[in-house]
């Protein structure tokens, strides 16, 4: 079953709000760090942590560093969790 | 989780605390215990944690990033029952807060420093080819750097440290030849693990990373990826059993600690109902992977037993079927003798329960109850909360584990009265029989040949002596708690009289059994540590030691000596201790504490029929 662009968009948008201590957060395609308070080098772990454990996917080395946005983030999980299907 | 948030957006702060704590203990996932953890931190702004625990000051040293450390450390500390302030030092700035007397460390004043040290962080590693001998030598060098950073952090701050050893690396470019090579760098690592058990000191206190790591697997532990990209010295598969064996140790060290295991029988010590199945239908032993499973749980328990963990017997069945396995079955590896109590009748357990713990004398908070009916353990749990209760899954192969995770028999030092314990006991209850049989009680005193040894406190008996001071409730005047180091300083004190009491009858050796300490201010002398263990109430003790109080006072022109009782839920045993011996009441405090003094030239010493003697 592939998952959802829409549904990766909900379960991520709840992510976030939690990790970054914020119910109200919204998040869109180019949200990136620079917009968010509180979303520092510590935090962008403890975010790609969660969406491994939540997506049960992993990301390789050069996507710990580089993923930069949400956008991209939201791609890798689609692309991810497809190849699993 | 969604509960807990309702919980503190509505101000229910206190059950918000408790739902934390209860779903803390019960997480062993990464990602929501770092969660929790920062629910924590949010929880804390608006309101405290009700209720008192001990204080415990933490240094967080970092070789490793210890950023994301830091909360759930506070988490699982929690957990643990301390009330614990963590300082966190940058990234990689271990060894000079360890060196440097006036580093941010050192004025924080921690009780305990967490080194949090990775193989990462070590000065030098064999060269290909050297030779076993010089690897040896490297090994031990190695060893002594870090151990020579943890002398010097103690000079200058005198807090317990906790430094971890050293897992094995992930990949074996030398493949299984690596261990027939010590020039590789896990044999390397293996060495030097060794030689820092070897080699520490009593201060320092050794997380067994290596251990740890094997348990999980290094390729679960340490996750490369986000090392490389941040330092993390441990995966967040791992984080809680990091954290939380971390929190074992300073439980260990400053918190309370189980003395006591309580065991059920059926389904939990072998397999079956002893009532239903008859001694010879339970499964216990070899030839049946279940019956083996429980004999493995036995053999866990008696490695428990021997050094030093007293086991009782909480069991819903009739005294003879209870008894009768450890009799007929020679496959049970605990025998009838293991148990200082053995509790099988058809009365609920919490009440059992409160009377094993009033039969040996210890604490409700020292019982660990373990019973493979949730029905049983909720009963406990409900009825006597200070007990703490281990859930056990279905499988008895299980339970050594979740005994093993549960961290409650951590203990930083073992001394000889650990390994007696349950002989201590037995003999004990053999003294009470003797009384029961005597007839006037300074009569039976007579008879018991006792003989006692005071010293001032020396090395080999810190541990004990430290393990007293922080474990008595009852006889104990003023409930100081101070760690081994500061122990260690006051023996070192030319101003102040320490003392320690060993006991011995005809029945065998009680150890060490009290402990005293009083500073020496020009001709008065002030008594600010007086315990003793409840064992020996009424034997003399109590006497002996005042007697040789006033003698050192006589000896140090010392006119008054000044004692104080501070009140406590646990020690009003005491209340008139003071009055006992003669002194004066020089005044009550709003506290309910007193303070009492007697002058030297009024003190007429006690006759005791315990003989002093240097040593036996």
């Amino acid at each position: 079953m592939t998952v959802q662009p829409s549904d990766i968009w909900t379960r991520l948008t709840a992510l976030f709000q939690d990790v970054l201590d914020d119910p109200d957060l919204a998040i869109t395609p180019v949200t990136t760090a620079k917009d968010v308070p509180g979303w520092d080098s510590l935090t962008h772990i403890q975010l790609l942590v969660a969406i491994e454990g939540e997506f049960n996917i992993r990301f390789n080395t050069a996507e710990v560093a580089a993923l930069a946005n949400v956008g991209e983030m939201v791609v890798l999980i689609a692309e991810r969790t497809a190849q699993k299907s | 989780m969604q509960q807990l948030k309702t919980l503190i957006g509505n101000s229910a702060y206190e059950e918000a605390w408790s739902r934390l704590l209860e779903l803390g203990a019960a997480t062993t996932d990464g990602p929501t215990f770092l969660s929790l953890a920062r629910l924590r931190q949010k929880l804390l702004k608006r309101a405290p944690r009700p209720g008192t625990r001990r204080r415990v000051k933490v240094a967080l040293l970092g070789g490793a990033t210890t950023d994301l450390l830091e909360v759930p450390l506070l988490l699982a500390l929690d957990i643990m029952e301390l009330d614990a302030c963590v300082h966190r030092t940058d990234y990689n700035t271990f060894a000079q807060e360890m060196l440097d007397a006036s580093s941010g460390t050192v004025a924080f004043a921690p009780d305990v420093a967490v080194v949090v040290n990775t193989s990462a962080n070590l000065p030098a590693w064999p060269e290909v080819g050297d030779s076993r001998e010089r690897v040896e030598q490297l090994a031990e060098k190695v060893a002594d750097y870090w151990l020579k950073l943890c002398a010097r952090l103690h000079e200058n701050a005198r807090c317990e440290i906790v430094l971890n050893n050293f897992h094995l690396l992930p990949t074996r470019p030398l493949g299984n030849l690596a261990a027939k090579t010590p020039w590789d760098p896990n044999s390397f690592i293996r060495r030097l693990n060794l030689a820092l058990g070897d080699r520490a000191p009593a201060f320092v206190h050794l997380n067994d990373i290596d251990a740890l790591s094997s348990m999980y697997g290094v390729r679960q532990w340490f996750d490369s990826r986000y090392w490389f990209h941040a330092r993390q010295p441990v995966s967040f598969n791992c984080l809680v059993p990091y954290v939380l064996n971390t929190a074992h140790i300073v439980r260990a060290l400053f918190g309370a600690s189980a003395k006591c295991l309580v065991l059920d029988l059926d389904n939990t010590l072998w397999g079956g109902i002893v009532g239903d199945d008859g001694p010879e239908g339970i499964r216990i032993g070899e030839g049946d992977p279940v019956g083996e499973a429980y004999k493995g749980f036995q053999e866990y328990v008696r490695r428990l037993n021997e050094r030093g963990i007293l086991l009782a017997v909480c069991s819903k069945n009739d005294e003879v079927s209870a008894l009768a396995p450890f009799t007929s079955r020679p496959e049970m590896v605990l025998k009838r003798e293991n148990f200082v109590a053995f509790k099988a009748n058809w009365d609920a357990k919490p009440d059992n329960l409160v009377r094993i713990a009033a039969e040996l004398n210890i604490g409700l908070d020292s019982l660990v109850f373990v019973d493979d009916n949730p029905a049983e353990r909720a009963h406990v749990r409900q009825r006597l909360p200070d007990v703490k209760v281990i859930d056990l899954s279905e499988d008895p192969a299980d339970y050594p584990v979740l005994l093993d995770d549960s961290g409650l028999f951590e203990i930083t030092a073992l001394s000889a009265e650990d390994q007696n314990r349950t002989l201590q006991y037995s003999e004990n209850a053999e003294r009470l029989r003797s009384m029961e049989s005597a007839g006037e009680y300074s009569d039976y005193l007579a008879t018991l040949e006792q003989v006692g040894v005071i010293r001032p406190f020396d090395e080999p008996h810190l541990d004990r002596i430290t393990q007293l001071v922080n474990k008595s409730n009852q006889f104990n005047l003023t409930t100081v708690r101070l760690s081994r180091s500061e122990l260690a300083t006051m023996m070192s004190d030319a101003n102040r009289l320490t003392a320690y009491v060993r006991l011995a009858d005809r029945f065998g050796d009680n150890g060490l059994i009290s402990v005293l300490a009083a500073r020496h201010d020009g001709t008065e002398l002030w008594i600010d540590l007086w315990l003793m263990s409840c064992r020996v109430l009424k034997r003399g003790v109590e006497q002996l030691l005042c007697n040789h109080v006033f003698e050192w006072a006589l000896e140090h022109d010392v006119r008054r000596v000044h004692g104080s009782y501070l009140p406590t839920a646990k020690n009003r045993l005491v209340e008139k201790h003071y009055r006992a011996l003669g002194f004066d009441m020089v005044d009550q405090g709003e506290d309910q504490g007193t303070r009492w003094s007697l002058a030297v030239a009024s003190f007429r010493p006690f006759k005791v029929t315990i003989a002093l003697k240097e040593d036996y």
